[in-house]
């Protein structure tokens, strides 16, 4: 940019000045109008329309569809485009890219002119981009087609995108073929639609078989109905909360957790708990905690492990499991520790397994203390421990049964206690599944029980 | 008496200089397009407004919140129409920096000598974005939730350092208090001062240069 063109830039300016106006009055008369109508609008649009109620955050609505602010819409619909593995770059790419233009425009439009006519090419992008901008944010308030009108759908990203795209990369061929001489251009132009023609419907054709070919999208596993929260908030009970109020939540005394023995808790299955909490509060207790009492917070929000939907899922299963108002839906029923038929053989599969994972896996995990005898799977129940093994086929003084029929065992590093620690035996019938398990040779399947149960020939 | 005082005051304060320098200057003739700048200002004044007034009743913490809200929308004489107002400015502060854009584009005015005054429109644009992504959040409700939800997603796709970012938008793995503070630290502090210094030097550049003059023929 040299001397002379700033000069004339700045004594056109002059000359412009000359023939205008006052700031003040002129400009601000009209500046204050525009500003005294906006309020009148604002006034009118605060009392006649007003601010769209919206219910209350609810993190376990996952069949509520997000949708931004307006003005991120045309966002948004574009990303729909987007294949998944790109999203990247239709999120970052495209308006990383988008911004760093506006941001260098006045350094990368080098032309000088300023009147329209000879800014053909960078009104048009304007134009297109605007337009675009502008079906887009329009499509994304138009309901959604179906799957089946998927074509309808394609046939929209053309109009908002394909077209205009094409119409800029043709537009800017042209501005080059112009400045060739005039024997050249016919010819030129010719081949440059030929090109242009023949690209569109390949991008096209290849857009719509890959649409049409594209696999469904992988659903993401959220526990959404009644039964699948209160599978989900079982287990995640068995893990966080067995340990202190117990499988059934009915203890008051809390034994042998480090730093809370003896603490006296409420048995949170109680009526009184049941139906005098909401499931808000219980939410707020499991996510904060109750540090004064000595319950650790739970949530995420507070430090602890837990997303605010596999609370939700906790507080679903204390609900349907101890609150003798609710019923349970049937789909829900069935689940848990089958019950043994006379005679038959549990197997660790079907009647083991989810038994400890209620009673047992709380402390017999890793990381707790627990005389290193974890029970998460078949093997860890059979080798693991420092008194190893504490269950041996056939053998009614195994360690496992000793403790859970109330006798305390002397082992290698001390005196093994009773089980659950909290003073409370299994139920009956679960202690004597365990020990039918272990009397059988602790089958693994239900085939090798069922192969348990017949004597052999 | 009046003129004493007012000579006075002049004399250590400068009315004089101030109304030569700020407003009594010539411009090129303009339009109603023109406009527009000035009416954005004049939304963004009304947003501290009526922003300082809801700040009197709102509380950001996921336990209060939305009551908080309930509060100003039930309770509070006029808090409907401060919030109303507050709503619909925003609303319509972003649709006018966007047309102010595309009438500065259209007559080319981010030409020499006018650069930076484009590239801090741009600064301001952006944060205009941000008053509204992080405003988005505080109503604590279902919408605000799962919009930011989505768009902290969004921002953990940058390659690299993705993951990061959400974190730190977030304040954790997922939306939680923190993340409500977050935001509302960013739309009543942060934000609003990086807007006003760059409207700041907006305007100081618009004064020096002068607002720009239709092109004409021969431009």
């Amino acid at each position: 940019m040299d001397e002379k063109f700033k000069q004339r830039v700045q004594s056109r300016y002059q000359q412009a000045l000359q023939r205008g106006e006052r700031f003040w009055p002129d400009s601000i008369y009209k500046d204050l109008l525009v500003s005294l109508g906006l309020f009148l609008l604002l006034i009118g649009l605060a009392t006649f329309v007003g601010v769209e109620p919206e219910p209350r955050v609810d993190p376990n609505d996952t069949a509520y569809v997000p949708r931004p602010e307006w003005y991120f819409l045309f966002l948004f619909e574009f990303l729909k485009f987007i294949p998944g593995q790109l999203e990247w770059v239709g999120a970052i790419v495209v308006p990383g890219i988008g911004v760093t233009v506006l941001l260098l425009l006045p350094f990368i439009d080098r032309n000088f002119y300023r009147h329209y006519s000879k800014r053909v090419l960078a009104l048009t992008v304007m134009g297109v981009i605007v337009v675009d901008i502008v079906m887009l944010t329009i499509m994304a308030f138009a309901p959604a087609p179906a799957p089946e009108q998927s074509a309808i759908k394609s046939m929209q990203m053309w109009a908002g995108l394909i077209i205009p795209a094409m119409t800029l990369i043709l537009l800017y061929a042209f501005s080059g073929i112009l400045k060739e001489p005039a024997s050249q251009r016919k010819t030129m132009i010719t081949t440059a639609s030929i090109a242009a023609i023949a690209i569109i419907v390949l991008a096209g054709g290849s857009a719509f078989t890959l649409q049409r070919n594209a696999p469904p999208k992988e659903k993401v596993a959220v526990a959404g109905t009644i039964p699948e929260q209160i599978a989900q908030g079982e287990e995640l009970y068995a893990v966080n909360c067995t340990e202190c109020h117990g499988a059934d939540g009915d203890v008051t005394v809390i034994q042998g957790v480090e730093g809370l023995d003896g603490k006296v808790v409420t048995p949170i299955s109680s009526k009184d708990v049941m139906y005098t909490f909401t499931d808000d509060t219980l939410f707020n207790i499991i996510s904060d905690g109750l540090p004064e009492l000595g319950m650790v917070p739970f949530g995420t929000a507070s430090g602890g492990e837990l997303s605010p939907g596999e609370i939700g899922a906790i507080v679903t299963y204390m609900r349907y499991t101890w609150d003798d108002r609710v019923e349970v839906p049937e789909a829900a029923q069935g689940g848990g520790i089958p019950a043994l038929a006379e005679g038959e053989v549990p197997s660790y599969d079907v009647h083991i397994a989810p038994l400890t994972k209620r009673y047992c896996v709380s402390c017999h995990r890793a990381g707790k203390e627990n005389n290193n005898y974890l029970m998460t799977s078949y093997e860890e129940m059979l080798n693991t421990g420092d008194n190893a093994p504490n269950v041996v086929a056939g053998d009614a003084n195994s360690i496992l049964l000793q403790v859970i029929q109330g006798h305390e065992v002397e082992g290698k590093t001390g005196t093994i206690n009773i089980m659950p620690p909290n003073g409370k035996l299994l139920k009956d019938e679960y202690v004597d599944m365990l020990i039918r398990w272990v009397m059988a040779g602790m089958p693994q399947t239900a085939e090798d029980a069922a192969a348990a149960a017949t004597p052999a020939p | 008496m009046a003129s004493k005082l007012y000579h006075w005051l002049n004399e250590r304060l400068g009315f004089d200089d101030l109304y030569k320098g700020l407003l009594d200057r010539p411009e090129p003739r303009g339009t109603w397009w023109n406009t527009l700048g000035s009416a954005t200002l004049f939304l963004f004044t009304m947003q501290v407004m009526t922003g300082i007034f809801l700040l009197m009743y709102y509380t950001p913490s996921p336990d209060h919140a939305y009551d908080s809200i309930q509060y100003i929308m039930n309770e509070v004489a006029f808090g409907w129409l401060i919030r109303g107002i507050h709503h619909w400015s925003a609303t319509l502060m972003v649709l006018l920096v966007f047309l102010h854009m595309l009438r500065v584009f259209a007559t080319a005015s981010y030409k020499y000598p006018r650069e930076l005054t484009w590239v801090i429109g741009v600064f301001l644009l952006l944060t205009t974005l941000g008053m509204g992504l992080t405003g988005y959040l505080l109503p604590w409700n279902q919408r605000s939730y799962f919009a930011t939800t989505v768009a902290t997603e969004i921002a953990g796709l940058v390659p690299g350092i993705g993951a990061f970012i959400t974190r730190t938008l977030r304040g954790g793995t997922d939306l939680s208090a923190l993340t409500l503070s977050r935001f509302f630290a960013a739309h009543v502090w942060m934000l609003p001062a990086l807007l006003t210094v760059l409207i700041g030097i907006h305007l100081y550049l618009i004064i020096r240069h002068g607002e720009s003059e239709y092109p004409t023929e021969e431009d």
